[in-house]
Formats: C-alpha cells, structure tokens, sequence
C-alpha cells in the first residue's frame, strides 16, 4: 500500500522539470538542442543499460552454460570493444556537429553584462546605438532573433546562465567572452551564476524576460528615458533622503543629481521582476529590509547597512524606490 | 617470433609506447588550436597540422599495435593469462598489455583529432 502510494506521487515530481529555471523546459533554439542532446544520450543509455543487464540475466539465469572460444571472443570484442566505440563516436559525432550553432554570432541587439560581486551591470546596445540602455540585474531579449551578449568580470570569474534559454558562458576579469541567445517564446525565466564567486554566490540571480520584438521596443525605450519624479509626499521625502543620505554616490537615478555608477542603475528599479539580483520580491516591505541590512539578505555585499534610519525614514525611501518603474 | 626479440620480456618501454604517441599527439593538437588562434584567430594552419599529426600518430601506433600483437602470440597457442614466472609469459604478458593499449590509443587520437573537424573557429 505504501510503495503504491509512493507510485502514485511520482509523477508529481516531474512538475519539476518545467518551470523558469529548468533545462527540460527549453525556451530559446540553444537550450532546445542542450534538451534534445539530453534526451538521445538518455534514451541510449536507458537502451544499453536493459540491453547488457538483459544479456547477463541472460547467461546467469535463462542459459547459464559456457560459451566456446568464438562466441566468447566475439561477445568480448564486439560487445566490449567494438560497440561502444562506435556508439561514442556517433555520439561525439552529434555533439561537435551542434557545437559551431551555439557559438553562432547574434544580430542586431547587443547586451553587454559585467559581473560585479554579487549582481550584473546590464548594457543594451541596440543595432547602430552610440550609448547603451544602463539596467541592472535582469536580462530582457527579444524572441525570434539572435542577440549578441558580451561578457566581462570586475574582480572574479563568474558564469552567466539562464538555463531555458542556452548554455553557460564564463566572465573572467580583463577579458571578453561572448556568446548569443535566440529565445524562441516569450516568457519569464531566471538565470544564475554557475562559477563561484564567494559567499554570497548562490545569491547572484537576475531575472529573465523574453519579448515579442515590438514589445521589446517598447520597453527598451521606456527603460531609455529618465526617471520618474516622486509622487505623492512620501516618496518626496524619499527622494529626498535618497539624496542626503548618499545613496546617489554609488547608485544612479537618471534624470536626478544621483549618478553613481559603484552599484546597480535605479532609474527604473520598480519595472524589474526580483530585488537584489534575484533573491528577493520586487515588494515595499523586501525593499525596506533589503535597505536597512543587505548583509542579512546577501553576505559580502558592499552597500552599507541604513539601519540607522528610522522606520518612517525607511518607509519613505521605499516609498520613493517603488515608484521607480 | 619468440627468439627474435629477447629483451622485450624485460622491457616495459615497447608496451607503454603507443599511449606515449597519444598523448604527444594530444599535447601537440592542443598546443597548435592555441598558438594559431593566438597568432591568426583563424584555424586553417592549425586543422591542416591535425590532420597530419593524426595521420603520423595512428601510423606510428598502428605498427606499435602490431608489433604488440606478434609479441603477444595469442593466434600461436591461444593464452591470454600469463601467470607464470617465466620468460614466455612475461614476454607474452606485454605484447598483450601493449596491444589493448594500442587499440585504445587509436581511439583516443581519433576522439582528439575529431572536434576539428567540426569546429573551424576560435570562438
């Protein structure tokens, strides 16, 4: 009765092969040949395994008598040798054909992403643009098209994946990489560093968001113009603070005296799906905590602690932060 | 065949030679890929010198592969253990051990050489 149950909640697991993080649920033309790569070398090892436990049920169980010289010689060299070679070299052969796709170069849109400790300075350098779109901490990319993504690393190596969408690529300080991602439906998704950084590597997330390509557009030109001035008297205040208490030196709201460049762009803060690179929801109240102590939320992050404010204080800033869309 | 080669039983150096080509040949393939990207970004110098290098690699270890194969003399009395403290089966015991190192040398050289083939560009 027990073991039936456990049968029956089984399938429940495979819920888990779908989702924003998941290379079972491709998204984009990269991720689907990574998924299909998995599937046939699946497929053939589920065929080999019943094939050589068969054999040895085989001769121990149904037929267990001894085999002469040839037959022997031949299960030896053939099944041991010879087959698997030529399975491996067919697999191989599959694998490096896929190889010189994913390294395909993109059009039109270039995204430049800079690793820092522990978020992603994102630039959109859309086809013939004399400056970039400065974001940070999500990667927006237009369906149905290759867009080039230049990558590079502050102080460590970090790896850049989102796992719908394609492979991983490295980001090694004073070094270039790149690579393309052609997403093939529009979605949210979530990408990760894959290459350790430090202690707070498992907390270096961003989101991810294919478009429609006019959709795109539209929301590139929306995150191109300046910041929105505060509304409401809270979010006066908040903008206020913002200012005296430093926030501009490190961090940018385009359009206001803040233009520091040491932390992730603000401007359009509140459009963005999650909070500090991933880890926490784009909400008043994470905002607010996430101000008052960083280091709670990610360990080893450089922006300083305001939990000297006080609670009105922090409340405005959020106030001011939120409406940041 | 057995009087011929008296001092292989003694040797281990004939046995280990073909996975010795190997992994020069693995050395030199990747030292190529590295300095023609370095040099010219592009990969034609370097699929040409693969292509040779294989070529030199699999002939040098195919005659190591037969020498290997006459040392082991299995066709002469059809032994494949070779247990005993003497001359014959020591002798006998690394052409064997030098012939399965040969075919799975030849294999390596080939999976090395492979990506070559399909990949033509630095990136």
């Amino acid at each position: 009765m027990k073991r039936r149950a456990a049968i029956c909640v089984l399938p429940f697991l495979l819920t888990a092969c779908a989702g924003e993080q998941s290379v079972l649920d491709p998204a984009g033309r990269d991720a689907q040949v990574l998924s299909d790569l998995f599937w046939v070398m699946l497929a053939g090892a589920v065929v080999l395994w019943l094939f050589v436990n068969g054999l040895i049920f085989y001769v121990t169980r149904i037929a267990p008598r001894p085999l002469g010289r040839r037959a022997a010689e031949a299960l030896i060299i053939g099944g041991g040798v010879v087959f698997p070679t030529i399975v491996l070299g067919a697999l191989l052969i599959y694998a490096l054909s896929e190889m010189p796709n994913q390294r395909a170069s993109g059009e039109g849109l270039e995204v430049r992403v800079m690793a820092h400790q522990y978020w992603w300075r994102v630039e959109y350098w859309p086809d013939g643009a004399s400056e970039p779109v400065i974001s940070a901490n999500e990667i927006r990319l237009p369906t149905g098209q290759r867009s080039e993504i230049t990558l590079n690393a502050e102080r460590v190596i970090h790896s850049f994946w989102i796992p719908a969408l394609g492979g991983k690529t490295d980001l090694i300080p004073g070094r270039q990489t790149r690579m393309s991602l052609e997403p093939v439906r529009a979605g949210q998704f979530r990408g990760q560093c894959a290459e350790f950084c430090g202690e707070s590597h498992a907390y270096m997330a961003f989101g991810a968001v294919t478009m429609p390509p006019e959709e795109f557009a539209a929301w590139l030109e929306a995150e191109a113009a300046p910041a929105k001035p505060p509304e409401g008297n809270e979010a006066t205040r908040g903008a206020a603070l913002f200012l005296s208490e430093g926030c501009g030196a490190c961090h940018a709201v385009r359009g206001t005296a803040a233009s520091g460049a040491v932390g992730p762009d603000l401007t359009h803060l509140a459009s963005r799906r999650t909070l500090a690179a991933g880890i926490l929801p784009m909400e008043k109240a994470a905002l607010r905590d996430w101000v008052s102590d960083p280091a709670r939320f990610k360990p080893g992050v450089e922006m300083p602690g305001f939990d000297h404010l006080t609670d009105a204080e922090l409340e405005a800033l959020a106030s001011y932060l939120m409406g940041l869309t | 065949m057995t009087e011929e080669t008296p001092f292989r039983h003694r040797s281990i150096w004939h046995m280990v030679l073909a996975p010795v080509v190997w992994s020069l040949h693995f050395a030199s393939v990747y030292a190529i890929t590295a300095i023609d990207c370095a040099k010219t970004g592009t990969l034609d110098t370097a699929q040409l010198a693969i292509a040779a290098l294989t070529l030199i690699a699999l002939v040098l270890i195919a005659v190591i592969t037969w020498r290997s194969w006459r040392q082991w003399d299995y066709l002469g009395d059809y032994t494949y253990v070779h247990d005993k403290p003497t001359v014959k089966h020591r002798r006998e015991f690394l052409g064997h051990a030098g012939f399965l190192l040969g075919v799975v040398s030849v294999i390596g050289v080939i999976f090395v050489a492979m990506p070559a083939l399909f990949i033509g560009s630095c990136q």
